[in-house]
């Protein structure tokens, strides 16, 4: 039987039949494994053990699963609930360490879920609304899709031409969620490894999701001058109604931005969000920089306290990263919530069907909390209208403000000091002591929590005596709030190609001392200001800070002493000291796109299903580390998860240990530390850095030295190894205080050293590690356990080896 | 004297076992009677109450000090025999018998922990619980679930009162 293709044909003796065929399942796989579409590498559509031995078991090998369960118990099944304490087995035969690789596995599918349904989702309303042959615009690149690329081997370039893409990611995840079902995988390293799978799977969806939006919606492509945005709660013009938006998932934004263009009410209501709908509705229709007028209130933190203040005059909920709490928070303040995307409903009644007006107005009267609707064109209009009508109604009825200070002091005077607030807050603030300061009319305690509080409400839920504590905070922080204006550049998309061949050299050498990439959510151990101090700490020292999501948003929301953030401080392209916002969290997939074309485009390594070898070269060769410091989702391990499988470590808060799964190398096991040299296929030794894939940290302080080192790769040049070992030991004096214990393990030769400080450190190397010196020639004659040669290629995998 | 195993309560619980409450005494009775103890701390312990604290009971009992987070810098100009470490990393290697330890002597049979939010300390100790048999004091003002033995939750000014009388015990 010939096989079928798409196209229209005819049947024979049946007049007046053709049929159309569009796709066929499994065809573009088929078409990717023919022979003659240019280079490929071994793994394009993999399936869930395609990655494990070649790649992903000699990640794990070196950077082993550290597992710190959040629970005793499992009970996953009716056999359950099983004390697994003491890595004891479960009545099914796992065991806890199993049974937490599970745990953590379960985290990073539901992650690549979230970004895979919102690219499907995007995928399918985009090709509705504008058709399958959209090209993707995405700035002046060839290599657009890196990790559709390496991962199918494809390189769409239409909207329509994803479509393999997105059902092959939606494919391997029903493989990977079958593997959490009771009594099959039971193994811990398993599921780090479909873990790792999962991640790279995580990187396509939100590529997916990105690509789409940017070359349809008309966001800016890769363009360096992306304009600043507007940033913080105190930007938003009181005067004027509010229609606050919250979530991910920019389709339904749209079209409230079309409405209020087309009745020219940009300049007559505030429009502005929370989380990335935020970022992504001030990127829409900015390629060609119009000015723009949409604000960016801030990070998922701020839901809660934006609703208490009263401000918003109708809330659009859409999708992940959006409190449960909306509705009912919104009710007690007259603010309508409309819920516009399908995977959250909250028990709204839908009205889709009903007229315009009619639902205005049964949303005024508060018959209903609000509603659902998914019908965009319906919304963009409902959204704004009602917003426009509520804000009067909303100012009469006093619901605008927050507490009157008799109301504060009635609140604070109620406190008994029961301390079960304190229990309760997963920041543990020390609210109590707070409070008690306050009754002596000392509010400034209550002030300082407002930082690094994100708005849960689990205090409140405690509190015997019914202070509504977040308001408390939020009324003793009003100036602080008013103050609350950064600026963001918008999101700007992917590395271009040029850029990335400028760069790339430098990176590779070490000269340029790494990319730092500042994403994920706002559940901070210290506080926000935490990201600002780390970003500008390595953008001073010319490192290139790439960020995307809330951490795009916080790294913007503080000045210096000449009220300047550090997007108007630092450039925006992707060079040396450059601070890039990519965009919002699905941006992330141009992040390891970034590494990834480094390896493609400089490296001229093949892309084409190929995820072994360029991860293996990013791994070896550039230098780069992530920081999730306020990682709070399942999306953050995720994407974090997918740097990893891309060689690229990250650094995480200490709320993230509650991710239950870490990859940490043992700096002190020798033979952990060798990569092959491809040339001949010999071993190599090399520096222990860096020392994890995914690990936390519990400062600020402590995470930036943590990360510079991370940054120091075997194929660093002298020049490079000697910038990098500078900012390392530095930050580290600075932060941590003296010389780390092991800087000398760094050095392959004098020229590696810091030259500020060779001849010192050189002295330290004769008289505390034994090295010879020829001081008259200031050269290192023995000691370095490792060598320099410059034209080495460190690899992990011997089977790309030439043997000797 | 402060009875520090008083107050025990959690706000969720991480299963079917908990610490043990003990007062000041009976910790320092632990710690003594260690044969390769490790003091471990938090950034928490920059304040100037606890830093001397800390200083006090590290000389005293003659522990070595795992300096985790950025504690490291108050130590440096303290008579005592502080390194650092990340402390994620720490609870990893304290599983590993063939770790040589911050010294190059090995491993160690007991960690005394003092000054982290709970929930981070908690979290490496739930390692340490289930992949060791290693022995963890909680010294803190707050009662750590996941420790072998911990203060209750106490006041602030309750907490240097026992640290004194902890000291006093070495
Ligand atoms: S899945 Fe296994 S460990 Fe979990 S409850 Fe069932 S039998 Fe027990
Ligand atoms: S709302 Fe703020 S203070 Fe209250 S428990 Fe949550 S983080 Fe703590
Ligand atoms: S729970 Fe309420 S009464 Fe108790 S200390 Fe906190 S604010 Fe005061």
């Amino acid at each position: 039987m010939s096989k079928l293709t798409t196209g229209s044909f005819s049947i024979e003796d049946l007049k007046d039949v053709q049929i159309t065929i569009n796709t066929i399942v499994g065809a573009a796989k088929e078409a990717a494994k023919a022979e003659d579409i240019g280079p490929m590498g071994p793994s394009p559509f993999p399936g869930l053990a395609t990655y494990r031995d070649d790649w992903n078991l000699k990640l794990l090998d070196r950077y082993e699963p550290v597992i710190t369960p959040m629970c005793d118990q499992c009970c996953y099944c009716t056999y359950g609930p099983c004390d697994l304490s003491n890595n004891k087995r479960g009545a099914c035969g796992i065991d806890m360490a199993g049974h937490n690789g599970r745990e953590f596995f379960l985290r990073v599918i539901t992650g690549t879920a979230c970004h895979a349904a919102h690219g499907r989702h995007l995928l399918d309303h985009l090709i509705e609304t504008f058709g399958e042959d959209i090209p993707l615009d995405l700035g002046q690149s060839d290599v657009l899709t890196p990790n559709i690329t390496i991962t199918t081997g494809q390189s769409p370039k239409t909207l329509g031409e994803i479509k393999p893409a997105m059902e092959f990611a939606e494919e391997q995840l029903t493989q990977l969620l079958a593997t959490v079902h009771a009594g099959q995988e039971s193994a811990e390293i398993d599921y780090d490894s479909k873990a790792l799978f999962s991640g790279s799977l995580d990187h396509v969806g939100m590529e997916i999701s990105d690509i789409v939006q940017i070359a349809a919606l008309d966001f800016p492509k890769a363009d360096p001058e992306a304009p600043l945005i507007e940033m913080g709660i105190g930007t938003i013009d009181k005067e004027k109604p509010f229609l606050c938006v919250i979530g991910h998932n920019v389709a339904g934004v749209t079209y409230m931005m079309d409405y209020m263009e087309e009745n020219e009410l940009t300049d007559k209501v505030e429009l502005g969000g929370l989380c990335c709908t935020a970022i992504d509705l001030t990127r829409y229709k900015e390629a060609d920089r119009r000015p723009p007028y949409t604000k960016v209130v801030g990070s998922m933190s701020k839901e809660l306290k934006i609703i208490r203040s009263g401000m918003p005059d109708v809330i659009v909920v859409d999708e992940q990263c959006v409190r449960g709490d909306i509705v009912p928070e919104a009710q007690k303040l007259n603010i309508p919530v409309i819920a516009s995307n399908a995977k959250i409903m909250y028990g709204l009644p839908n009205r889709d069907n009903q007229d315009v007006d009619a639902t205005i107005e049964e949303l005024k009267s508060g018959a209903i909390p609000g509603c659902v609707i998914l019908n965009y064109e319906k919304l963009g209009e409902i959204s704004v209208r009602l917003a426009q009508e509520m804000h009067p109604i909303r100012e009469a009825a006093g619901v605008r403000e927050v507490a009157s200070d008799e109301q504060m002091k009635e609140w604070v005077d109620k406190c008994a000091d029961c301390g079960a607030c304190y229990l309760a807050c997963p920041i543990e603030l020390d609210i109590p002591e707070a409070m008690k300061f306050a009754k002596e009319g000392n509010y400034s305690y209550l002030e300082d929590l407002h930082d690094a509080c994100i708005g849960c409400r689990r205090c409140e839920q405690v509190c015997k005596k019914e202070i509504p504590i977040l308001s408390v905070i939020e009324k003793a922080s009003q100036k602080i709030i008013a103050e609350e204006k950064g600026w963001m550049r918008a999101g700007r998309g992917q590395v271009s190609d040029a850029e990335i061949r400028s760069e790339g050299l430098n990176l590779v050498m070490g000269t340029t001392p790494g990319i730092i990439a500042i994403i994920g959510c706002p559940n901070y151990s210290d506080c926000a200001k935490g990201v600002y101090y780390i970003a500008e700490e390595f953008l001073k020292r010319n490192y290139i800070v790439v960020g995307t999501g809330c951490g795009s948003m916080d790294m913007g929301m503080y000045k210096d002493e000449n009220g300047e953030t550090l997007y108007e401080r630092f450039p925006g392209g992707f060079v040396s000291g450059g601070l890039v916002n990519i965009g919002s969290c699905v941006s992330n997939a141009h992040i390891t796109g970034a590494a990834q074309k480094v390896a493609g485009i400089f490296g001229g390594r093949t892309m084409e299903g190929n995820l072994a070898e360029i991860s293996d070269y990013i791994l070896n060769r550039v230098g780069a580390c992530g920081l999730a410091w306020g990682a709070f989702s399942q999306k953050a391990s995720s994407i974090g998860t997918g740097c990893n499988i891309y060689g690229i470590p990250a650094v995480l808060g200490a709320h993230s240990s509650k991710y239950r799964r870490a990859l940490i190398a043992k700096d002190y096991d020798e033979s952990k530390w060798k990569v092959y040299d491809a040339r001949n296929g010999e071993e190599m030794a090399i520096p222990p850095a860096p020392e994890f894939l995914l690990t936390t940290a519990e400062t600020w302080q402590e995470a930036t030295p943590m990360m510079a080192k991370a940054c120091i790769r075997p194929s660093d040049n002298n020049l490079g190894r000697s910038i990098k070992l500078t900012h390392w030991m530095e930050l580290h004096d600075k932060y941590i205080g003296g010389l780390p214990d092991d800087w000398w393990k760094f050095v392959r030769g004098e020229a590696d050293i810091p030259l500020a400080k060779r001849a010192a450190l050189m002295k330290i190397l004769e008289e505390k590690h034994g090295w010879e010196i020829d001081w008259k020639r200031k050269k290192i004659i023995s000691g370095p356990t490792i060598k320099f040669d410059v034209s080495a290629q460190p690899t992990n995998l011997k089977r790309l080896c030439k043997e000797a | 004297m402060v009875d520090t195993t008083k107050n025990t309560k959690l706000f969720t619980s991480y299963g079917v076992t908990t610490s043990k409450a003990i007062n000041p005494d009976m910790a320092a009775k632990m710690i003594s009677k260690a044969k390769r103890p490790l003091l471990v701390v938090g950034s928490g312990v920059l304040k100037p109450e606890l830093l001397d604290r800390a200083v006090k009971i590290a000389q005293k009992a003659n522990l070595p000090i795992a300096a985790t987070g950025h504690s490291h810098v108050g130590f440096l100009d303290k008579d005592v025999d502080a390194k650092y470490i990340n402390v994620h990393q720490l609870g990893f290697y304290l599983t590993d018998p063939n770790w040589p330890g911050l010294d190059g002597k090995g491993n160690y049979d007991m960690v005394i922990v003092l000054e982290f939010k709970k929930y981070y300390i908690n979290q490496v100790l739930s390692g340490t619980r289930n992949f060791s048999n290693l022995k963890a004091i909680s010294i803190g003002r707050d009662y750590i679930q996941n420790a072998t033995m911990s203060f209750g939750n106490i006041s602030r000014e309750d907490h240097y009162v026992a640290l004194d009388e902890l000291i006093d015990n070495l």
